[in-house]
């Protein structure tokens, strides 16, 4: 029962965004809206056309490199770090403070010093991406680290599995639920700083075309980048979301959805 | 059905940030270790920052005595002010919305499977992108901001809202109807309250998306705040200004997640005492 509902076409969800569009398209055509809100199918066109002649495709190329490299440097960093501070009390204590005080900064208050070490290019904008995804995934790492059972441990340590085995064998199994749980909140918030700092201050990527095409006022391009940013967001939420089952794979979560 | 709705919502329970680090550091030793780590890292940058004598770095000691004479005079209430007072009209806006609406089109199934299409697909939409929309359609006078960061905040509330709606525990809606509550009474006694965990959830990811978005968009269309004032410090080589502004927006975010936490640690009081009884 729960399968076959899961398998089913949401059809009037659908069909109610279907209507929206179209809604939007006969008020914009019959000049209700202002000028500058084109009506979706050029918007629609000029994402055929951006993605077809290279325009806007080869935007989406360099926006998907910075964000999985920063990405994947904040996971390793946090991961690593997550674990030793959860496994020993002394370096918990010893980052506490600091990760107290780093972690509420704004991570786009970060852009104009990223800006002045690195300059304008995808360094820049990987810096600024690694540290605000970094922080989600140290906590959620710390609590996985933090809820194992001890009575695991204890096992592992009576079969003689001490130090780096246990860290590898149980610690980083154990806590890999509360790490792929922080790994989707960073993957989400790394999309969302990638556009920013390609707003704000980048050379390429959509975030760029975006602001360009609005001061060449542009604008059935710039919505169609802004559209796209949405879709880009909405498939790699899709991805992650099977990664994460994939991976931890025995969670109750992972389990019911037809694989 | 129940089955699948569990997943459904340990799925969007992943799109929760964590409030606070576990806390555990128990001992007068521990407390000693992380004192002493802030302060041998403050003293290594002064010393680093000395010896480089580069204008990218000043040392700690510069960036205090400017943060001093920056904020604790009329700057304050120029740039900081407008930002939080442009932040907090938003996102007072999205919040009384998106509960709003939230509950209403949690409570209905049909109207919830109606919309998820487009809610899920607007939540993906990073918020930011829209800000050159709101600087074209209004300009980027206050009300720009404000909207742009009623928007941006307005979906994790709104989704947040209708999850924590639609998943109240079927024995409540039951008991309500035996009891005889109308509906609109079993919206407000007994919808609500159940709800409100997820509710206090989906205002804290509100309240991020919020600072986040008012700091941007200074960055690209203003003539003050502070995310105008810090990039503006960067782009006129003011670089002990621009540190000392990072460092106001730090302890900004340290007081409204101190304070939010702290609010929602006594309005769901009942709902910890419940969970940790339950465990």
């Amino acid at each position: 029962m729960a399968r076959q509902k899961l398998l089913q076409v949401n059809v009037p969800g659908i069909a109610f965004a279907i209507g929206c569009i179209i809604v939007f398209e006969i008020t914009a055509r019959l000049g209700w809206l202002t000028s500058y809100v084109p009506p979706p199918s050029i918007i629609f066109t000029a994402l055929g056309q951006g993605i077809a002649n290279g325009e806007i495709s080869s935007q989406i190329g360099a926006t998907l490199h910075s964000y999985f490299i920063g990405l994947a440097l904040a996971t390793a960093l946090a991961v690593t770090l997550g674990i030793l501070m959860g496994t020993y009390q002394p370096v918990f204590d010893a980052f506490k403070m600091i990760v107290e005080f780093m972690r509420p900064v704004p991570s786009v208050a970060m852009i104009p010093l990223a800006i002045l070490f690195l300059g304008l290019g995808p360094q820049m904008r990987i810096s600024v991406i690694t540290y605000a995804a970094f922080w989600p995934l140290l906590i959620s790492t710390l609590y996985g680290v933090r809820g194992i059972d001890p009575l695991a441990l204890d096992v592992a340590r009576n079969f003689g599995i001490t130090g780096v085995h246990a860290l590898w064998r149980v610690t980083l199994p154990s806590a890999l639920t509360g790490i792929m749980t922080g790994f989707r909140v960073s993957a989400t918030i790394a999309l969302v700083v990638t556009i920013t700092t390609e707003l704000v201050a980048g050379n390429s990527g959509i975030g760029f075309y975006i602001s360009q095409m609005e001061q060449a006022n542009r604008l059935p391009p710039m919505y169609a980048a802004i559209i796209l940013t949405g879709i880009l967001g909405f498939l790699l939420n899709a991805l992650f979301f099977q990664l994460d089952r994939r991976i931890v794979f025995w969670t109750p979560a992972a389990q019911d959805k037809p694989a | 059905m129940s089955i699948s709705t569990r997943a459904i919502a340990s799925q969007r329970q992943a799109d929760l940030p964590a409030a606070s680090i576990p806390q555990s550091t128990r001992t007068a030793k521990g407390t000693a270790l992380s004192i002493s780590t802030v302060v041998i890292a403050l003293l290594a940058w002064e010393l680093i920052a000395r010896h480089m004598h580069s204008v990218y770095v000043p040392s700690v000691t510069q960036i205090a005595i400017t943060f001093w004479h920056e904020w604790f005079s009329p700057t304050f209430k120029e740039q900081a002010i407008p930002s939080l007072y442009r932040m907090f009209f938003g996102y007072i806006i999205a919040a009384v919305c998106g509960i709003a609406l939230g509950v209403i089109i949690g409570s209905y199934r049909f109207m919830f499977r109606l919309l998820d299409p487009v809610l899920q697909y607007l939540r993906a939409t990073p918020p930011t992108a829209i800000i050159p929309v709101g600087i074209l359609l209004i300009g980027i006078g206050d009300w720009m901001k404000i909207l742009v960061i009623a928007f941006g905040a307005f979906w994790p509330i709104l989704i947040n809202s209708a999850d924590g709606a639609r998943l109240v525990p079927r024995e409540r809606l039951d008991t309500a109807k035996i009891f005889g509550l109308t509906s609109f009474e079993t919206l407000i006694r007994v919808i609500v309250p159940s709800a409100l965990p997820q509710i206090a959830a989906g205002l804290r990811t509100g309240l991020a998306i919020a600072f986040i978005l008012i700091v941007v968009s200074e960055m690209i269309g203003s003539t003050n705040g502070l995310g105008y004032y810090i990039l503006q410090a960067q782009r006129t080589f003011a670089i002990p200004e621009m540190y000392g502004g990072v460092v106001l927006l730090a302890i900004l975010g340290f007081l409204l997640n101190t304070v939010f936490v702290f609010g929602e640690s006594k309005v769901l009081a009942w709902h910890y005492g419940q969970t940790a009884r339950t465990r």
